[in-house]
């Protein structure tokens, strides 16, 4: 009787471990799949980002390949008046005309926004700072600004907006003093839009009493950078 | 005749969970695969998307060549030259200045990283994290110590980079980056070192247990920007 009960268990025992070890396993695979299941990559988008991604893509393959179209046709132009220095050099400055445009070397115009921010004679009401400032100019190159410039101070690659005391504020080392005019060469709506409604800096800082306006002239004129640049510690 | 009623139960309850995992492991996997294979539309969509890519990239290739083909027809048609030298010369400095090259020299690397408190510990979990404005701060600190050439993350800052938010997420250059965040630039080290001063945006930040490391080094290499600037709207003025 003894014996029977004892084989009965050790065959229970066994089923048991059997059955926990399929469940582990099945455990295992489980959560593999879950860790594989990358919910950034493409296969896991919906229809509206797809949207989206695609035309993100289409624009950028069409920068692209616009791009790759001048290059070539500049390296034919190259090929082609070896001989010559007067044609040569009309390609260069062509070429140097382009990245001075990009570096803010040059005055540009075009079609874009203004906005201007004047000092209230409210003292309750919080006063404009740099921070105020380099908000509102990385919301502008967010919406694709191609130019912009504060007081007539041109925003370069390695411009600075920074409070110097309580009294003022410097760009590219320049002191600024308000009014504070700040210009923006782009797609108008564009521009205008990410600055307006809901969460908008430009909004958000009517609400506490600032004032602000923003302008849609036919055409914004922006002046070049005004001072030598100069690159000593990269190669 | 109780040890085996004990023994009974025991195996039931295994058997539940057992099919309770099994159950929840099918359903894991039905819906992966409706989100693959189900919507008709968004797999045609999804298929365009990589097309596009794939095109973006062999273009982008094409395009890199021919900009190495360029530069060298250019210095070919300049070289015995000193006035088209010089032009030249301006080009290529230019395009460092911008960001279309590559570009290398001493400076700083500033890392940034989520803080690694309980965020149950805190009343505003938010000031553990590093946000787009606490980016767009160092950055323009950076500039302001005289940095001549900054990427995060490998992203290269140009004249038309913008810093959004997007959730969880930062977006720089309209590529997506997360933490924790590499911001490497090149400059007078010392000067740039300034940065984690007292009374500086690091300590500031360090202030609220986000993770903030200032490294020099002689030798930092910044990648170019691995895209197009071209203007739409800005013309040259007299």
């Amino acid at each position: 009787m003894k014996g029977k009960i004892k084989k009965g268990k050790v065959t229970m025992i066994i089923t048991a471990g059997i059955a926990c070890f399929v469940l582990a396993l099945v455990m295992t695979m489980q959560f593999k799949i879950v860790n594989e299941t990358d919910i950034t990559s493409i296969e896991n988008m919906r229809e509206a980002e797809l949207t989206t991604e695609l035309a993100n893509w289409k624009s950028k393959y069409e920068e692209t390949n616009q791009k790759y179209e001048e290059t070539v046709a500049k390296i034919e132009e190259y090929k082609q008046t070896k001989q010559s220095n007067e044609e040569t050099t009309k390609i260069l400055d062509e070429e140097l005309q382009q990245v001075n445009m990009i570096l803010g070397k040059t005055d540009v115009e075009g079609e874009g926004i203004e906005i201007t921010i004047r000092e209230t004679d409210n003292e309750e009401i919080e006063k404009v700072t740099a921070d105020d400032l380099l908000l509102i100019v990385n919301e502008l190159k967010n919406a694709g600004a191609e130019a912009i410039s504060i007081n007539d101070e041109r925003i370069i690659n390695m411009s600075d907006i920074v409070d110097i005391s309580a009294t003022f504020i410097k760009v590219n080392g320049q002191r600024i003093l308000a009014p504070y005019v700040i210009k923006a060469i782009g797609n108008p709506s564009y521009l205008e839009s990410a600055l307006t409604g809901n969460g908008g800096y430009v909004d958000e800082m009517k609400k506490i009493g600032q004032d602000v306006s923003i302008e849609k002239p036919n055409k914004v004129k922006i002046l070049k950078y005004n001072d030598e640049m100069k690159i000593k510690y990269m190669e | 005749m109780l040890n085996k009623k004990v023994i009974s139960a025991v195996l039931g309850i295994m058997c539940f969970a057992l099919t309770l995992g099994i159950c929840v492991q099918i359903r894991t996997v039905k819906g992966t695969n409706t989100t693959v294979s189900n919507n008709y539309e968004e797999n045609n969509l999804r298929a365009e998307v990589l097309r596009y890519k794939e095109r973006y990239d062999n273009k982008y290739k094409e395009l890199e060549k021919a900009e190495k083909e360029l530069e060298k027809e250019r210095q070919n048609s300049t070289k015995d030259n000193s006035a088209l030298e010089e032009k030249e010369a301006e080009i290529t400095v230019g395009n460092k200045m911008i960001g279309l090259t590559d570009v290398t020299g001493a400076g700083v690397i500033v890392t940034l990283s989520d803080s690694k408190k309980d965020s149950s510990s805190v009343l505003n979990p938010s000031t553990l994290l590093v946000h787009d404005v606490d980016i767009l701060s160092v950055v323009n600190e950076l500039k302001n110590a005289g940095a001549e050439a900054i990427s995060i993350n490998d992203q290269r800052i140009v004249p038309t980079t913008g810093i959004s938010c997007g959730g969880n997420i930062i977006d720089i250059n309209g590529e997506k980056v997360g933490a924790p965040f590499v911001i490497k630039e090149i400059g007078l080290p010392e000067q740039l070192a300034g940065l984690s001063r007292q009374g500086g945006y690091l300590e500031l930040l360090r202030g609220y247990s986000v993770e903030a490391e200032l490294k020099k080094s002689n030798n930092i290499t910044i990648p170019k920007y691995t895209g197009v600037i071209t203007y739409k709207y800005a013309q040259e003025s007299n």
